[in-house]
């Protein structure tokens, strides 16, 4: 059994990997331990408000690499610690029997060298596949620079792998990371992209048995380590959805987690990394594309959220009649998400829907009914301005914090200024 | 009047009947004050009506008998009664009502079985196994809703060799799966000798569950959203949280 200090270290290294998801694979048990779940399930959530749902581990977190923001990396004075396969199939399993995780989040440091890594991890996944007979779910970290036979070897028994592009820019990588490159990061993504179509091509005709990567690659970005906008991140994003075929894209706030002269010595705000899942998402599921959210030079509006400040920008579109608008244009109602938009078409088939009727059918109005008629009759601010101002309010209002005689009100009050000077604008 | 049933599907479909024309009918298995001007009526459940009733509401919606069983199972002090007037409405309609999101009694019924289906799905995450002596899984919880059965294919299906117990405390009950077949059975209290390595194991996962945390990005309130209180009593990793 593991011991519970080797865990923590291995642990705390492997924390800041955002990903947790385990959806996407159906793999069925085959007389084992495990199967897939969809739709993917959260097991536990810590105080931060993260889902455990994957055991996330290092193999090791003793590195040859230096990049700046890493808290493993080699320069840094931090308690090394490598784990044995025996013991992470082990401890994956036992979890995994009393419900604890849904499967194994494996990531590792380059240790030694890139392919000596990748053996390692590709040892644990295929022990646990073929000697322990288990089907939970397996997320491996591949290793940038390791061999590509490597890579597809992996494929076929992990459920899901992720490069992280870490930071958006080859630039901001040449600084910051300089053991890594562009090239480094993204052949492996398209090599495992090319080669689970070919590989679903031939299941389906019959050809070839298994799974390669069912659950598909994602990656992450860390913002606010490096210079670029939002609007570089989220065009980076949709070529990386549609040209790599990503499930997604993960997106980390900085926190100095290590000290350099290079790096920024102050938090990202947590809003600017939930204005770009909120973009994420219009990207993803309400056929937003990146040019209609923010433009490439600019940052996301900290005050609305982008399918607001999307509207606002297009107010000559709305307001749009609820009982008449197609799915794709509900779907761009501030306020109404895909939930309710799918709700709205169900019930109005039946009868023409009123304001009363919404609400009944709790169907929140604050934001949507400056943008909707129902049944003609319109109960929104009438200009633009005011529109603006309800809604900013209403934001500014969500992320309100109580102060306390003992807060740093400077910290407040320069928040602006803080993002500005991280960004190069002051 | 106030129906009195048994809590069994053909026990509500006898009331369902019986009460049909009563405007100000309501129905219920759960212990109810009676308030001056309230009759109570119990209902003795008859298998002939409540099968009559069934082909009718299986004629008008195929799919009814799947969503009565849902709001049975809840927990909700009125879920019988938002059961009847659901099914009231599809009678009076004459065919599928469960779209029709405008009416208050669809919405409400929707509503709650909308919260058992999320109960399961939190569930297959929030059930904590332990391993006892003899190699079986133990998880006692404590659920909203009437859900130990619907449990059972989701842990068979991922644990075959393990036989395992789920056991609901507060409906005291538990669902039994002997590494072949799977049954419900009453279960009062069950004494559980742990195998040798269990602690150990449960404190590992403790020390992984504080390990993976970020403390300088704490919200416990979103925290409590996603993991409601009532769920942590049996969870091993927050069994030494303090209340807040």
């Amino acid at each position: 059994m593991i011991t519970q200090e080797k865990l923590t270290i291995l642990t705390e290294s492997a924390k800041y990997d955002v990903s947790c998801s385990s959806s996407g694979s159906k793999r069925k048990n085959d007389g084992g331990i495990g199967n897939g779940y969809a739709s993917g399930c959260c097991h536990s959530f810590t105080p931060d408000g993260r889902c455990i749902s994957l055991l996330k581990i290092l193999l090791s977190n003793d590195c040859i690499y230096d990049c700046k923001y890493c808290p493993s990396r080699v320069s840094k004075d931090i308690p090394r610690a490598t784990a044995t396969v025996e013991e992470i199939c082990e401890l994956t399993v036992d979890f995994y029997k009393r419900n604890y995780i849904e499967g194994l989040f494996l990531s590792s440091a380059v240790h030694k060298n890139p392919n000596y890594t990748m053996e390692r991890l590709l040892l644990v996944v295929k022990k646990l596949r073929l000697e322990y007979n288990f089907h939970g779910y397996i997320h491996l970290k591949g290793i940038p620079r390791a061999d590509e036979s490597l890579n597809r070897e992996a494929g076929k028994y992990a459920d899901r792998m992720s490069y992280n592009i870490e930071l958006p820019s080859e630039q901001s990588l040449k600084l910051l990371a300089p053991q890594k490159s562009k090239e480094s990061l993204l052949l492996p993504m398209k090599q495992l992209t090319s080669e689970r179509n070919i590989f679903v091509e031939e299941k389906k005709k019959g050809l070839l048995k298994g799974h390669f990567l069912p659950a598909g690659q994602t990656t992450q970005m860390i913002v606010g380590a490096s210079p670029e906008r939002d609007g570089s991140i989220l065009r980076l994003t949709q070529a990386l959805y549609r040209k790599m075929e990503l499930r997604r894209v993960y997106y980390s706030s900085y926190t100095p987690v290590v000290e350099d002269s290079l790096l920024p010595s102050v938090p990202v705000g947590q809003l600017r990394e939930h204005r770009l899942y909120q973009a994420d998402w219009l990207l993803r599921f309400y056929g937003f594309s990146v040019e209609e959210i923010v433009e490439e030079n600019r940052n996301l509006d900290l005050e609305l959220d982008p399918k607001c400040a999307w509207a606002l920008r297009n107010m000559q579109l709305f307001p749009v009649e609820i009982n008449r608008a197609p799915l794709e244009v509900l779907l761009r109602v501030p306020g109404i998400g895909a939930r309710n938009a799918h709700k709205i078409i169900s019930a109005r088939a039946y009868t023409k829907l009123t304001f009363e009727d919404l609400i009944k059918m709790k169907i929140a109005l604050k934001r949507a009914k400056h943008f909707i008629t129902c049944n003609g009759k319109f109960y929104g601010a009438k200009n633009e301005l005011a529109v603006r101002g309800l809604l900013t309010a209403d934001e500014v209002g969500e992320n309100a914090v109580q102060l306390s005689l003992f807060d740093d009100f400077t910290r407040f009050s320069n928040q602006k200024n803080a993002l500005m000077a991280l960004h190069g604008q002051l | 009047m106030i129906y009195f049933f048994d809590g069994s599907t053909n026990g509500f479909l006898t009331a369902f009947l019986t009460g049909y024309h009563d405007e100000r009918a309501r129905v219920t298995s759960k212990k109810t004050q009676l308030t001056i001007g309230d009759e109570p009526y119990y209902i003795k459940t008859d298998d002939k009506l409540a099968e009559r009733a069934k082909a009718r509401l299986l004629y008008f919606d195929p799919e009814c008998m799947h969503d009565l069983d849902l709001l049975l199972r809840s927990g909700d002090s009125d879920s019988e009664q938002t059961a009847y007037l659901y099914f009231k409405t599809l009678a009076k309609s004459g065919k599928p009502v469960r779209n029709m999101l405008s009416i208050p009694a669809v919405f409400s019924a929707v509503e709650k079985m909308r919260r058992v289906g999320l109960e399961v799905h939190r569930l297959h995450g929030f059930i904590r196994f332990m391993e006892t002596a003899s190699g079986a899984l133990y998880a006692p919880f404590s659920p909203d809703n009437d859900i130990c059965d619907l449990l059972l294919p989701h842990f068979r299906a991922r644990l075959p060799k393990y036989p395992f117990v789920l056991h609901d405390i507060t409906r005291k009950k538990c669902a039994v799966y002997d590494g072949k077949n799977s049954f419900v059975a009453p279960l009062d209290k069950a004494e559980v000798l742990l195998s040798a390595n269990e602690r150990e194991w449960q404190a590992l996962f403790t020390r992984y569950f504080h390990a993976v945390n970020i403390p300088s990005r704490e919200r416990l309130a979103q925290q409590r959203n996603y993991l409601p209180m009532r769920y942590r009593k049996f969870m091993v990793e927050t069994q030494g949280e303090k209340k807040r």
